[in-house]
C-alpha cells in the first residue's frame, strides 16, 4: 500500500475560467495552465484527461496543456499528478475555453488542518493523513489497519479483525475519533471495542498527534484522529464508484459503492459497504472463528439556503459481527496457562469455515447529524451541529445450555451531542473561535444476558466551552487556547451481595485544558514547530465502578471509587526540512507527563471463585511519563521512484512503581520504495494506462523490551518483519476509468506475533494474503 | 427561512433535554447460570455413612470468600461418588447437574488428587461413550491427607489423547468448576 508521509495533496483552490468569443461546433480548444499555489510556479507532468473523448495530454514545462478541435458539449476534466489525489471537474463548453488552475501543493496542506473552513488551533500541531486513493485502495482494511503504517500510530487488537488505534501509546478514552465531526462513542472501554466507522464512507482520515485539541470535548490528552467526507462536488450528473476486492486469506469479499448528485436544491451522497470474511490463517493452521460480516450504508445531504447560509446532513449505520478466536476463550487462569502453552491453540479445525460462532460480537453504531452553518459576514460564522448515536455492543460467549445465543454483554449506548461554534477571522489573518459543546450518555445494560454486569449503568451530562485564537505573524504562528469541561455522572450499579442490590453514585469532575503552540518558518524551505499542552480527563465509568469478571484481562476487575482526574503535560517539538520537491525530512519528538495516570495494577491478592482461583486487578493511579521519536523522510527519483522511510520510537514509564507501563507499543521502522511510470502506457488508441506503479514496502518491529517479567503472562514475542508487494494502475477507456489492484501481505509468509495483539497468548498472527481488487468510477 | 431551522432544532433538542439527570434503576438480572453450590457425596459401597464435601459461593465472582467442607475417607474403601452441582442464589435452586447431563458430550469433570494411592474413576458415559464423571468411583489406599480437585470442562476435545482415561492436559474448553476439596484418609 502507498502511504506517502509528504502527500502531494492536489487540492483545487481556485478554478478560473475565461472565455474566448468564437464558438463553432466541433472547432473548439480547450487551453490552461496548472500552477502551484504556494509557489506560483507552473506545475509540469500534470497528466489532464477529457474523459468522454478519452483523449488525454500532460503539461509542460510551463504547466500549459491544450486540447484541439474539442466539440460543444459537457465534459469531465481529470487531472492528476505524480503521488497525488485524482480530481475530476465538470466543464460545460460551449466556446473555446481558457482554464486557470490554481493547485495548492504538500507543504501547505501538511501545515493547515483547516476544518470547517475555518484555521483552528490544530494548524501548527503535528498531522498526517491518508487520502481517498488509499482508502479505495485498502478497501480490504479496517478503518484502524489503513492507519498502521503512520509514524507515531499503532494497534491494539485482538485478533485479526478487532483493533483499534493507538497514538503517541494512548488509546481508548485518552484518544479522541471524531467521524464527521462527532465523537464516535462506545470507544470508553475495552482493548476490543473497534471504532465503528465505515472508512469507505470518508475522503480524508487525518491523525493530529497534537499537545491539545481543544475544539473536541472527549476527555483527549493530545492526540485526535479525524474521519472526514469531503464535500459533493458540483457535478450535476450521477456518479459514483463501485469498489471490489478479495482477499485470499480469510478468502474475504470486500463491496463497496457510492453514488452522488449534486443540484442546486440539494446534492445528495450514498456509501454502501458489505465485507465478510471466514477464518484467517497463519502460515501453519486456520485461525478457527476469526471471520467477520459487515453491511454499512451512510447519507450526506447537502444544501445551501442561500449564499450564507448552509445545511448538510449526515446518517450512517454500521454493522458488524466479528469472530473471536475460539482458542482463546478461556474459564479460568490455569486455562490460559495451558492455552499459552500451546504449538497450535485448542480447537484448531482442518480445514477452512466461514462461519462465526461464539465467542463472537455483533455490534451496531447509528450516527445522526446535523449541521447548521451560517456566514453572518465573510469573516464571521457560526456553526450549530447537533448528533445522535446509538451503540448497540453484543458479546456472546461459550455458554452452558442453550445460551451461546444470548449475549453475556448486551450494552446499549445513547449519546447526543449538540455543538456551537462562532469564528471570526480577522484581516490580519488572526481567526478567533469561540465554542460550546454538551454531550449526553446513557449507557445501559441489558438485563436478558442473565449476568451481573461488569460496567453498571450510568447517564453522564458534560458540558464544556472553549476558546482559541490562532495568530499569524511573518514568518511565524502562533495558537493559543483553553477549555472547561463539566461532568456530570449517575451511576446505577447493582452490588454483589445475596439478594443484589441497587446502589447510586453521583459525581462531579471539572476539568481544565491549556494549549499553546508556535510553528515558525526558519528558512523557506525548513520549520519547527512547538507545542505544549495541558489537558485533564476524569476517570471513567468502568475505571470507577468495574466489579467482576473481565474475560479480556483474565482477572476479576475492580473499580477504584476513590481515583481522582488524571492530568497530563504534553510537549512537542517538530521539525521539518523541504530542501526540494524530491526531499523531506520530519522530525518529531514528543514528552507526555501524568499525574494521577489510571491504570490497571494486578494485585497480589487472589480470589476463589467456583472455577478456581482469579487474580484480582484494580484499578490505582501513579505518576507517569510517556515520550518517543517519529522520523519520517520521502525522496523522489527522476520523478518515478519514491522512496520512503519511517520510524517510531516510544517509551512508557510508571515514575510512581519505578517500572516500565505495560502495552506500550515497541520501535518500529516501515520503509517502502515505489516505482512509478512517469507517462500513461497506451495499450490501443483508446485505452490507456495511467499511473503504473509497483511498490515494494517493509515493516520491521522490534521486541518489546521494556517490560518486567512479572508484568505479564507471557513474555513480549521476538521482533518481526514483514514484507509487502503492491501493483496498481488505472485503465483509461473511452467512457469508464478503472483502477486495478494486486497486493501481497507478510509476503515470505513468516509466523510471528505482535505484541499489541491480545490474541499473540494463543496464537500465531496470520500468515501470507494476497488481495486483488477492482475500482469503477463513473 | 429559520422556522425551519427551528422546528429541527425543537425536536432534536426536545430529545435531548426531555431526559433527567439520573439514571433510571437497573432491572437485576437473574443469574440462572450460575452455579452456586457443588457437593460431593461418596457413599462406601460395602455400606456406612456417606462422606459430604461441599462447596458453596452464594453470591458468585467476587464478593464474599466461598465455604468450602471437605471430608474425611476410609483407608483401603471404594466409594460411589455422585456430583450435585446447584445454584442456590436463584428461587426455586436450579439443578445445574441436570443442564450438565443433557448436555453431556460437551461436558467432562476431571479428578485430581496429590493423595497417594487415592483413585477416582469414573462410572458414567455420555451418549457417546465417553466419560462423563457426575457418578465416580473413588478407592482410597493407605492413610494420608491431602486434597481432591473437580474441575468440569464445557466443550473438552474428548477424542483427544488420554482425556478419555481422566487425563485434562490435551482436553482444552472452558473451565466451569475448578474447586479442591481437602481430604484426609484415616
Amino acid at each position: 500500500m502507498l502511504i506517502r508521509f509528504y502527500k502531494f495533496i492536489l487540492g483545487f483552490v481556485f478554478i478560473g475560467v475565461t472565455v474566448s468569443s468564437i464558438a463553432q461546433d466541433c472547432n473548439m480548444s480547450i487551453l490552461g495552465t496548472v500552477i502551484d499555489e504556494s509557489s506560483n510556479l507552473p506545475l509540469t507532468y500534470v497528466n489532464v484527461f477529457i474523459q468522454e473523448t478519452g483523449t488525454g495530454v500532460v503539461t509542460d514545462d510551463k504547466g500549459n496543456f491544450a486540447f484541439a478541435n474539442v466539440c460543444k458539449g459537457e465534459y469531465h476534466i481529470i487531472f492528476s499528478h505524480i503521488g497525488c489525489e485524482t480530481q475530476r471537474y465538470h466543464f460545460d463548453i460551449e466556446q473555446d475555453t481558457f482554464l486557470n488552475i490554481v493547485l495548492s501543493h504538500s507543504e501547505t496542506s501538511l501545515n493547515t488542518v483547516v476544518i470547517q473552513g475555518v484555521k483552528n488551533e490544530l494548524s501548527n500541531q503535528s498531522n498526517i493523513s491518508l487520502d481517498r486513493k488509499d482508502i479505495e485502495d485498502n478497501n480490504n482494511q479496517s478503518i484502524s489497519s489503513l492507519l498502521q503504517n503512520e509514524t507515531g500510530v499503532h494497534l491494539i487488537k485482538n485478533g485479526n479483525g478487532i483493533s483499534k488505534p493507538v497514538v503517541h501509546g494512548l488509546f481508548g478514552n485518552r484518544l479522541t475519533i471524531l467521524n464527521n465531526g462527532i465523537i464516535q462513542s462506545g470507544q470508553q472501554w475495552g482493548n476490543d471495542h473497534s471504532p465503528e466507522i465505515d472508512p469507505f464512507a470518508a475522503d480524508k482520515i487525518t491523525i493530529i498527534k497534537g499537545a491539545s485539541a481543544l475544539a473536541y470535548g472527549g476527555g483527549n490528552l493530545g492526540s485526535v484522529i479525524l474521519v472526514q467526507p469531503k464535500k459533493i462536488s458540483k457535478e450535476p450528473h450521477l456518479h459514483g464508484q463501485i469498489n471490489y476486492s478479495f482477499e485470499t486469506n480469510g478468502r474475504g469479499n470486500n463491496l463497496n459503492t457510492r453514488l452522488e448528485k449534486y443540484t442546486p436544491q440539494l446534492a445528495f451522497r450514498l456509501n454502501g459497504t458489505l465485507r465478510k470474511y471466514g477464518d484467517s490463517k497463519t502460515p501453519n493452521y486456520y485461525l478457527r472463528n476469526t471471520g467477520l460480516a459487515e453491511a454499512n450504508l451512510s447519507l450526506q445531504l447537502e444544501k445551501s439556503w442561500n449564499a450564507k447560509t448552509f445545511v448538510d446532513f449526515y446518517s450512517s449505520t454500521f454493522n458488524t459481527q466479528l469472530g473471536v478466536l475460539r482458542g482463546s476463550h478461556i474459564g479460568n487462569l490455569p486455562d490460559l496457562e495451558d492455552a499459552i502453552g500451546r504449538e497450535i491453540p485448542f480447537f484448531t479445525e482442518p480445514d477452512y469455515n466461514d462461519s462465526i460462532d461464539a465467542p463472537r460480537q455483533e455490534v451496531s453504531h447509528h450516527l445522526t447529524k446535523l449541521r447548521l452553518k451560517h456566514f453572518i459576514k465573510d469573516n464571521q460564522s457560526v456553526e450549530l451541529v447537533l448528533a445522535g448515536q446509538l451503540n448497540d455492543r453484543k458479546e456472546y460467549d461459550v455458554r452452558r445450555g442453550d445460551r451461546s445465543d444470548t449475549p453475556s454483554l448486551s450494552l446499549r449506548q445513547y449519546t447526543f451531542n449538540s455543538d456551537l461554534k462562532y469564528a471570526h477571522d480577522f484581516a490580519s489573518d488572526w481567526s478567533l473561535i469561540i465554542g460550546n459543546q454538551n454531550i449526553i450518555t446513557d449507557n445501559t445494560n441489558n438485563p436478558d444476558t442473565d449476568i451481573l454486569p461488569l460496567i453498571p449503568d450510568y447517564r453522564s451530562i458534560r458540558t464544556g466551552v472553549f476558546s482559541t485564537l490562532s495568530m499569524s505573524f511573518s514568518s511565524a504562528q502562533l495558537s493559543l487556547g483553553w477549555r472547561y469541561d463539566y461532568e456530570y455522572q449517575s451511576v446505577a450499579a447493582i452490588t454483589r451481595s445475596q439478594p443484589p442490590e441497587i446502589i447510586r453514585y453521583q459525581n462531579d469532575f471539572n476539568n481544565f485544558s491549556m494549549l499553546s503552540s508556535i510553528k515558525i518558518d526558519i528558512s523557506e524551505h525548513q520549520s519547527l514547530s512547538m507545542s505544549n499542552g495541558i489537558s485533564m480527563r476524569n476517570p471513567a465509568i468502568n475505571e470507577l465502578y468495574s466489579n467482576g469478571l473481565h474475560q479480556g484481562v483474565s482477572g476479576i476487575e475492580e473499580g477504584n471509587v476513590d481515583l481522582q482526574t488524571e492530568k497530563a503535560l504534553k510537549q512537542t517539538v517538530e521539525y521539518k526540512w523541504l530542501p526540494s520537491p524530491t526531499f523531506s525530512f520530519n522530525a518529531l519528538g514528543y514528552i507526555q507527563r501524568f499525574k494521577d495516570y489510571i491504570y490497571l495494577q494486578p494485585e497480589e491478592e487472589v480470589r476463589l471463585t467456583i472455577r478456581g482461583a482469579f487474580p484480582v486487578f484494580s484499578y490505582r493511579q501513579t505518576d507517569a511519563r510517556i515520550y518517543g521519536l517519529d522520523l519520517s523522510s520521502q525522496f523522489t527519483l527522476k520523478n518515478s521512484i519514491i522512496g520512503l522511510v519511517k520510524y517510531s520510537y516510544l517509551r512508557g514509564y510508571d515514575v510512581g512503581n519505578d517500572t516500565p507501563l505495560i502495552y506500550m507499543p515497541p520501535p518500529s521502522l516501515f520503509g517502502s520504495v515505489t516505482f512509478r511510470a512517469d507517462r500513461s502506457i497506451g495499450l490501443t488508441s483508446n485505452v490507456k494506462l495511467e499511473e503504473v506503479e509497483v511498490e515494494i514496502n517493509n515493516r520491521y518491529v522490534l521486541q518489546q523490551n521494556h517490560i518486567l517479567p512479572q508484568q505479564d503472562f507471557l513474555a513480549p514475542p521476538g521482533a518481526y518483519n514483514l514484507v509487502g508487494l503492491k501493483l496498481s494502475t488505472n485503465v483509461f477507456l473511452p467512457e469508464y476509468k478503472f483502477r486495478f489492484f494486486i497486493k501481497a501481505d507478510n509476503l515470505l509468509n513468516i509466523s510471528y506475533r505482535d505484541y499489541l495483539n491480545r490474541q499473540r497468548y494463543f496464537a500465531d498472527d496470520v500468515g501470507l494474503s494476497l488481495t486483488a481488487g477492482v475500482n469503477l468510477k463513473f | 427561512m429559520f422556522k425551519n431551522y427551528r422546528t429541527v432544532l425543537l425536536v432534536v433538542l426536545g430529545a435531548v433535554f426531555f431526559t433527567s439527570c439520573d439514571k433510571d434503576d437497573p432491572e437485576i438480572p437473574n443469574g440462572e447460570e450460575l452455579i452456586t453450590t457443588v457437593t460431593y457425596t461418596m457413599t462406601p459401597s460395602g455400606g456406612g455413612t456417606d462422606v459430604v464435601m461441599s462447596f458453596r459461593d452464594l453470591d458468585g465472582d467476587g464478593g464474599d470468600e466461598p465455604v468450602i467442607v471437605g471430608g474425611t475417607l476410609a483407608a483401603n474403601t471404594t466409594y460411589n461418588g455422585t456430583l450435585e452441582l446447584l445454584n442456590e442464589a436463584n428461587d426455586p435452586t436450579i439443578d445445574i447437574a441436570e443442564e450438565v447431563s443433557e448436555e453431556d458430550i460437551d461436558h467432562q469433570f476431571f479428578f485430581q488428587t496429590d493423595i497417594t494411592d487415592l483413585t477416582v474413576s469414573y462410572s458414567d458415559q455420555d451418549s457417546q461413550g465417553n466419560p462423563l464423571g457426575i457418578s465416580s468411583t473413588v478407592v482410597t489406599g493407605g492413610t494420608g491427607s491431602g486434597q481432591i480437585t473437580i474441575i468440569l470442562r464445557h466443550e473438552p476435545n474428548k477424542s483427544a489423547a488420554g482425556v478419555s482415561d481422566g487425563m485434562i492436559d490435551n482436553a482444552g474448553g472452558e473451565t466451569d468448576i475448578e474447586i479442591s476439596f481437602p481430604v484426609d484418609v484415616n
